[in-house]
């Protein structure tokens, strides 16, 4: 019942570009989002993603090009003619209002008939698990449930599609998680697409469909979240997205697309991404647990001819709950992070280990 | 060692709460003295104590003083409401649209603080009178009230108003609410008590004034015109009355204010953190 009229809702960016002067905040944006998609606009700050996000809203005019919403051209609609929900990073939820008032806002400024509204205002707080607190003002409530009732505010009205300008930045490590997860619910019930603004990478990958990679105002990598992590375009977003060793070095050879890497020495068998020539300069990126750690008593069966295989020495391991981060120093002073399940220690601090990976893990990209 | 330290520290202290009652006698000394003054029976030299009204009655007898009191009344009241409409106007313009002329924007708003009473009365009297000519009256005298009067509440209102998050006002709107709308719902609701408070300083203002007043009203009376016009007589009785009077309006519509700010029906932005 919660999304029933709005099978035809979706996002179409055409071109669109906002400069100030001689900064060009957002450069020439093309993107389509589908009506059941989870998008993500990832980026540091300052790469225009809020700019962007704020363009859609209809809060910022475009410089230049077109935005679609639904089918319908919007661009030249103020903000309260689109009929978009929105939330927040600091939840701006109306500090004279109650709960309730704040909830049922989009609403009475579309003046609903109250019984309709009161309707809406039940279904609402159910959703976001907010029974027992519609009398309370803005001030009496957590950050948590601050955010729900924002969360609540933004999706009343059935809009075409919700927009998330950092919502889960002020809230504690151990709630955002809850909230990443329950958003995503809700984005998978109500069957609306929801363009959610982050520059903190692990949101962005637990609650995306497809995830686009931003800087200095333009889309580095727009892609499926696996593939935005897996098979980075640019040096950029495998810097950005998840945790990296850097290796440069250069190209020795490339062959059927694969490049033999020269490093320290060391040659290595990697893919590469972009135009790449033998005696490039070239940086070798690969997250951390795509390196396998071995104790140096396999190093009899080397029969990984087709993968990479480095020598080293465990210098600590980080223990981060879950996984740990085994720490190796190479025998020409590089260190090198694996990460694996925090469980097996096949390894102690200071013996001899081998660091191992397949010639498919990480990405070379010139530099 | 340490004792020593501490009898200074208690020098120190009493030295400075010394200060500080001599600074309150310098500025209610005046005020206290025409309140008892104007309860006693020898206004001229009111020692020993002895009480009467009689200075009361003698104002209220005085039908003069009536109708200088309605125009003060109205010339306030017209002067506060235009002073904060015009000041809230050009806030919320400076805030919300940056500029780069922003600083010559304030000073333009903010110079008639600068300008003696005296010329802005003068100025407008030629201004009006001759000019557009225009007959004194009331309204000239709210006109010319708040000039002074809008420069006041703009900076009462600004200093207020920098604390507001104006994306509290692109909330509103996407979710629907159109700029006047916006306003009455979301921006007014909130920033009203610095209005309120920029509209008292205005009407405060204009109703004490006497030379910008003066030279727009010709022969209309208002109360310190009146106050100042029966000095040559002397110093009646009824004008202890009057300015004891005056002192607590002016008291009393502040002590209102502090107990609404301290009882928080009065509160500013967001309540709480």
């Amino acid at each position: 019942m919660a999304g029933a009229d709005l099978k035809t809702a979706s996002l179409s960016l055409q071109s669109v570009s906002r400069h100030f002067g001689p900064i060009r905040a957002v450069d020439g944006i093309d993107l389509d989002i589908g009506q059941d998609e989870f998008f993500s606009l990832l980026g540091p700050s300052g790469s225009g993603k809020t700019t962007l996000l704020r363009i859609i809203a209809g809060l910022e005019r475009p410089s230049a090009g077109r935005v679609r919403v639904a089918g319908q051209d919007v661009t030249e609609l103020p903000p309260y003619k689109r009929r978009i929900g929105m939330v927040f990073q600091n939840f701006l939820l109306f500090p004279h209002k109650t709960v309730a008032e704040n909830i049922v806002f989009p609403l009475r400024m579309q003046n609903v008939a109250r019984a309709a509204r009161d309707e809406r205002l039940r279904w609402a707080m159910k959703l976001l698990r907010l029974e027992g607190l519609a009398a309370r003002y803005p001030n009496e409530l957590s950050g948590g449930q601050q955010q729900r009732v924002s969360l609540a505010r933004g999706l009343i009205a059935r809009p075409a599609m919700l927009l998330l300008d950092e919502p889960l930045a002020n809230l504690d490590r151990e709630l955002r998680a809850e909230m990443e997860v329950e958003i995503r619910r809700y984005q998978k019930e109500l069957n609306i697409p929801f363009v959610y603004v982050t520059h903190n990478q692990e949101e962005a990958l637990t609650m995306s469909d497809r995830i686009a990679v931003m800087r200095g105002g333009v889309f580095e990598q727009v892609g499926p979240r696996d593939d935005v992590y897996r098979r980075p375009k640019t040096e950029f977003v495998a810097t950005f997205v998840g945790q990296s060793n850097r290796l440069s070095g250069f190209v020795e050879t490339v062959k059927n697309g694969a490049v033999a890497f020269a490093w320290q020495g060391h040659t290595l068998h990697v893919p590469h991404q972009g135009d790449i020539a033998a005696g490039d300069k070239a940086q070798f990126l690969i997250k951390y647990e795509d390196i396998e750690v071995a104790g140096a008593a396999g190093k009899g069966r080397s029969d990984h001819r087709s993968g990479n295989s480095l020598e080293g020495r465990l210098r600590d391991i980080i223990f981060k709950g879950q996984t740990a981060n085994y720490i190796v120093s190479l025998a020409n002073g590089a260190e090198l992070i694996a990460s694996a399940s925090s469980r097996d220690h096949k390894v102690g601090i200071g013996e001899a280990v081998s660091l191992r990976w397949p010639e498919t893990s990480g990405m070379c990209f010139r530099s | 060692m340490t004792s020593v330290g501490d009898r200074a520290e208690a020098w120190r202290r009493r030295a400075m709460s010394l200060l500080l009652w001599l600074l309150y006698i310098f500025l209610y000394a005046p005020i206290l003295y025409v309140i008892y003054a104007s309860f006693s029976v020898d206004i001229v030299w009111p020692f020993p104590p002895s009480f009467t009204t009689d200075a009361y009655a003698e104002l209220f007898d005085n039908a003069l003083y009536a109708d200088a009191l309605a125009n003060s009344l109205l010339i306030g009241l017209g002067s506060g409401a235009v002073s904060t409409l015009l000041a809230t106007a050009g806030v919320i313009g400076v805030l919300r649209y940056p500029s780069r002329h922003r600083g010559l924007i304030l000073i333009a708003f903010l110079a008639p603080l600068f300008v003696a009473e005296l010329l802005i009365g003068i100025s407008s009297l030629a201004f009006n009178a001759r000019l557009l000519g225009l007959p004194g009256n009331l309204f000239s005298a709210i006109a010319a009230n708040a000039v002074e009067g809008t420069a006041f509440a703009f900076l009462i209102i600004l200093a207020q108003l920098v604390r507001y998050d104006w994306q509290m006002d692109d909330a509103a709107m996407v979710f629907g609410a159109a700029p006047v709308r916006c306003f009455w719902e979301v921006t007014l609701p909130t920033i009203w008590p610095s209005l309120l408070g920029a509209f008292l300083i205005s009407f405060i203002l204009a109703f004490n004034n006497l030379e910008i007043s003066f030279y727009n009203l010709g022969a209309i009376p208002t109360l310190p015109s009146v106050a100042w016009g029966s000095l040559r007589f002397g110093l009646g009785p009824e004008l202890f009355a009057l300015a004891a009077l005056t002192n607590g309006l002016v008291f009393v519509l502040f002590a209102v204010m502090y107990v609404l700010m301290r009882t928080g029906i009065v509160r500013f932005g967001y309540r709480g953190g």
